[in-house]
């Protein structure tokens, strides 16, 4: 009843017109700025501060929060029209969203994202709202330890994403974790696998990968192999979702929305990690789950529900906690102290305005984005009606200038080339990217947190046993290793 | 209108007299300042990606300088991100007599090359200004047992695996900052087992979830956290106590520790930039840091004054260079 | 049989490559202060696993290899015309972008590598290519540095 009174509150603050206003341009900019690929929220954000000096503070921070997620909804668009990740968060909505465009259902996967994005965004809205000071707990009793387990359980994903070969899906997996260890080792200062080269020292960029492997790589095989005979027009295809459909991707999006909005939620996870553990989810659950990466629309709805909603639970710890859980909700807190508001615990009595005010502002964005989006659709479909000659050269640049937009590195744009190739190499030898990607997030993550956990117990191993959650965590990792790696070996033993 | 009207005058009466100051240390000052004037716009740099501190301090900065008219030319923020900075050092060692290039610095700039992960450091560029300046705070849980600094570290000897968070990497600015106390109080500098975590915002999630039993960050960072109750401040590193929501935390000396740790960031520029032009950068950041858009744009962010001009400032450098290799020596982290 | 034999080819240049890794592993300097796991811990169970699974590639008969050939058609075609080639030729102008884009500036190399590629690829409009390409990558250039004021080289151009 009382969360009830503070929305109207809230909508009373967000139904401003200036304040609407400021809901539209954020969420307008953010689709944008999604859309390049490679360009993320976070220059834009940190290019606002600025402007905030001047603004009031609920008004600055809805329209930030706008480019936010409206980035986030965005960045699917390019990552299934054009197999470039528009943000790391849509990373996994290119496995099945591309191979849809392919097959003329671009039309459909691109609506099939813009409301999985609604539902997932409104959801974590309404956990913002009911559940957030709660959350801020759970938030806070992930150490190091619980960490370290999340992202063993997220990792045991591999198998289920190495559909074709087990040990070239694991070879993949660790040739992604070898890359994400690269540079400065936090924990000790050293350098690792940096040749002695300084643009190595921060290790590579994900995105960069993440460019490379899927948008660039498609490129060089579109060349190599998509002689003219495979250059069919593509058809935009119907928006509409049959009835069945629907009822097939209802579970999956509330699922991933609530699996995302918890990993949201944990600092440091944030909305790719959401994403990836969303997708491998529903990929083990469903029963056709073997079609995921040939165009499944369970494939494009969970990593969209999941990434969106994850984007809303990463306002828990900042509003609540006043700590932000990512790059980008740190800027965001930079910002709110510009404007003289202090996030935090004590911020629902001193500035109920902006934390009601911004919770309020999210429906109306996520409502804006999705009618915002849904009429462009078939204009935005239609870019795979551009000659392919042109498109391919129009991809290229869009990767280079994201890469380049993004880092100011002329190196990186080496290593664009080279994850490229690398990429193509990979296709053509039937390695899957998907477990490179997912080890790539979680390598570093991983092994960091494993060793914070092991520096403070003083070295003792039973630390991630004796704690609860971590060990809970780690027995559902077991768990969903040990299903498929059976049903694997049982394969292999009747095969032979 | 009386207030602006002082501060007008204030602003005239001051840039002379520094003028002149600078007049009496550098010969042929004068007359060179009334020649070399920039002829295309600066390249302003900050060694990092958008958003973070360096980045911050160079488009605020520009900004005033283009809203109170200080220059003839544009300073145009430019982002060059990599290493913590040494990418960016790199670049702008190798192109040495560029007379329109300037870059933010802080403490890094010395630490990364002691680590051994850049070949320049701050002797390889000319100190322009000091601008600000952050301090080092030690936080503990609301309930921790502990009740002032000398208690924290009396734990630390009794037990070397008392775990203390911070938010930057093993051997960079928290870590010596807390290590640098530590010695101060008379422990080995390596005998605090701190635990790296990317960000001060994490460490102090670990402090409140109970991960870790202390945390160190910067002052700035800390403050709207120590409002929520959850926390408390054991010392900060300032010489005099902060004004404001810091204003209860004692200082090291206050709790007889003789410690003080600066998280400063200024400007510089490279090394063989002629002579006229870093006396008119110089002239222009002393005007600069006296106009009321600086002022008020410096109170927003939270950042505390520490103007000093380029002869201080790089004679500040020295010292502190002196400093952290001392406590990284005395922690076997010297690497160069 | 020909799939089998990359399958071969590939994991040795896999056990190289973890080969050269373990080698780099152990040239990690220890740390100073004791930790518990060491910066090489991790490097060298990586590099420990690429090698055993590498073995496993070597004998493993399931993954089929999707192994390289030129299409018919491309024997046919001119030279600069074959698919290899049209790889070879677009990463060799992707590093030239790159290694032109600081001198040049980015409208000048941005134009010149999306008007070249798509007419290498056969696009014979040269008007709408032209026009596309400039359209896309000014308004890109605009984008960033006008609306996120981030700076892209101007180079030879002067705005």
């Amino acid at each position: 009843m009382e969360s009830l009174t503070n929305l109207v509150y809230g909508f009373q603050i967000a139904l401003d017109p200036m304040n609407i206003f400021y809901v539209f341009i954020g969420v307008f900019a953010g689709t944008v700025i999604g859309m390049l690929p490679g360009l993320g929220p976070i220059s834009a954000l940190a290019l606002m501060i600025p402007m905030a000096f001047t603004m009031d503070p609920a008004s600055g921070l809805i329209l930030m929060a706008g480019v936010y997620y409206g980035a986030i909804f965005g960045g699917s668009t390019s990552s299934i029209l054009l197999n470039a990740p528009g943000v790391a968060g849509t990373v996994a909505t290119s496995f099945d969203g591309y191979p849809m465009a392919k097959k003329g259902l671009a039309g459909k996967a691109l609506a099939l994202a813009a409301y999985a994005s609604f539902i997932g965004g409104t959801i974590s809205v309404l956990g913002l709202m009911l559940i957030a000071p709660l959350l801020s707990q759970v938030a806070i009793s992930f150490g190091p330890a619980e960490y370290f387990a999340l992202m063993v359980l997220g990792l045991t994903a591999v198998v289920s994403l190495s559909d074709k070969s087990l040990i070239k899906g694991m070879i993949a997996a660790i040739f992604g974790m070898m890359v994400s260890i690269m540079g400065i080792d936090l924990q000790t200062g050293t350098e690792r696998y940096t040749f002695n080269h300084i643009e190595l020292l921060d290790g590579i960029d994900f995105i960069v990968v993440a460019l490379g492997l899927f948008a660039l790589a498609e490129v060089f095989y579109m060349l190599l192999r998509g002689g003219s005979k495979t250059q069919k027009r593509n058809i935009v295809g119907s928006l509409k979702l049959s009835r069945q459909e629907v009822k097939e991707i209802a579970m999956p999006i509330t699922r991933s929305s609530i699996l995302g909005f918890f990993t949201g939620v944990l600092p440091g996870a944030g909305a790719t990690i959401g994403s990836f553990l969303g997708y491998s989810m529903e990929k083990r659950l469903a029963r056709d789950g073997d079609t995921f990466g040939q165009g499944n629309i369970k494939g494009v709805a969970a990593p969209e529900a999941a990434n969106n909603a994850a984007c809303g639970g990463s306002f828990v710890p900042l509003l609540t906690l006043g700590v932000p859980g990512s790059g980008t909700t740190a800027i965001l807190l930079g910002a709110l102290l510009v404007m003289g508001v202090t996030p935090g615990p004590m911020m629902l009595e001193q500035r109920p305005d902006v934390f009601w005010g911004v919770i309020a502002s999210m429906y109306i964005g996520n409502i804006f984005l999705l009618v915002l989006n849904l009429p462009l659709i078939p204009y935005f479909a239609r870019l795979l009606d551009v000659p392919r000659p042109l498109l391919l050269s129009m991809i290229l640049i869009f990767c280079m200038v994201g890469v380049y937009g993004m880092s100011f590195s002329v190196f990186n744009l080496f290593l664009l080339l080279g994850f490229g190739l690398i990429g193509l190499a990979m296709r053509l030898y039937g390695f899957p990217a998907a477990p490179m990607i997912l080890a790539l997030i979680l390598g570093a993550l991983m092994e960091e947190s494993m060793r914070r956990a092991l520096q403070i117990s003083g070295g003792d191993w039973w630390v991630f046993i004796q704690k609860p959650i971590s060990m809970w965590l780690l027995i559902i990792a077991f768990l969903s290793l040990f299903m498929p790696l059976f049903k694997f070996v049982y394969r292999r033993i009747r095969g032979f | 209108m009386k207030k602006n009207s002082r501060l007008l005058l204030k602003k005239r009466y001051l840039a002379p007299l520094l003028c002149a100051v600078a007049a009496l240390l550098i010969p042929g000052f004068a007359l060179a300042q009334s020649q070399w004037q920039p002829t295309r716009p600066v390249e302003y740099i900050a060694p990092a990606n958008p958003g973070g501190g360096w980045d911050t301090l160079v488009r605020t900065t520009a900004n005033v300088i283009r809203a109170e008219n200080l220059s003839n030319q544009n300073f145009s923020p430019i982002n060059v991100p990599g290493g913590g900075g040494a990418v960016a050092w790199a670049q702008i060692a190798r192109d040495n007599r560029n007379p329109h290039k300037l870059f933010a610095t802080s403490p890094p700039i010395i630490l990364v090359p002691l680590m051994g992960n850049s070949r320049f450091n701050h002797q390889d560029f000319t100190p322009i200004a000091r601008l600000i300046t952050d301090y080092s705070i030690v936080l503990v849980r609301a309930d921790s047992p502990y009740q002032t600094i000398n208690e924290l570290f009396a734990a630390i000897k009794a037990n070397p695996g008392l775990s203390v968070g911070g938010g930057s990497a093993t051997g960079s600015m928290d870590h010596i900052a807390i290590a640098g106390g530590a010695a101060a109080a008379g422990l080995p500098a390596s005998g605090v087992n701190y635990i790296a975590f990317s960000g001060g915002g994490e460490a102090m999630i670990a402090l409140i979830g109970n991960h870790v039993e202390a945390t160190v960050t910067g002052a700035g960072e800390a403050s709207a956290q120590l409002a929520g109750g959850r926390m408390r401040a054991l010392a900060v590193s300032s010489p005099e106590r902060l004004s404001g929501p810091l204003a209860d935390v004692p200082t090291y000396k206050e709790q007889g520790i003789d410690y003080t740790f600066d998280i400063w960031r200024g400007v510089m520029a490279p090394k063989d930039m002629p002579k006229e032009a870093v006396a008119y950068y110089e002239d222009l950041f002393a005007r600069m840091i006296e106009t009321p858009t600086w002022k008020q744009a410096r109170d927003q962010l939270g950042w505390l004054d520490a103007y000093q001009d380029g002869e201080t400032f790089g004679k500040f450098l020295d010292e502190q260079l002196d400093q952290f290799s001392t406590v990284l020596g005395d922690m076997g982290l010297l690497r160069n | 049989m020909k799939s089998m034999n990359a399958n071969k080819i590939i994991s040795v240049i896999i056990a190289l490559i973890s080969i050269a890794y373990i080698w780099m592993a152990y040239q990690i300097p220890q740390f100073p202060i004791p930790r518990p796991v060491d910066s090489d811990l991790f490097p060298k169970v990586l590099g420990f696993s690429l090698l055993i699974l590498s073995i496993l590639l070597f004998f493993d008969k399931t993954g089929i290899s999707d192994a390289p050939a030129e299409t018919v058609e491309g024997d046919r075609l001119p030279w600069y015309r074959r698919p290899t080639m049209k790889v070879v030729v677009t990463s060799v102008a992707i590093a030239a972008y790159a290694l032109l884009l600081v001198p040049v500036g980015f409208v000048l190399a941005s134009l010149s590598l999306c008007f070249g590629l798509a007419l290498y690829y056969g696009y014979r409009n040269h008007l709408v290519n032209f026009v596309s390409s400039f359209g896309v990558v000014i308004v890109l250039y605009l984008i960033m540095t006008r609306v996120m004021e981030v700076y892209l080289p101007k180079g030879i151009i002067p705005y």
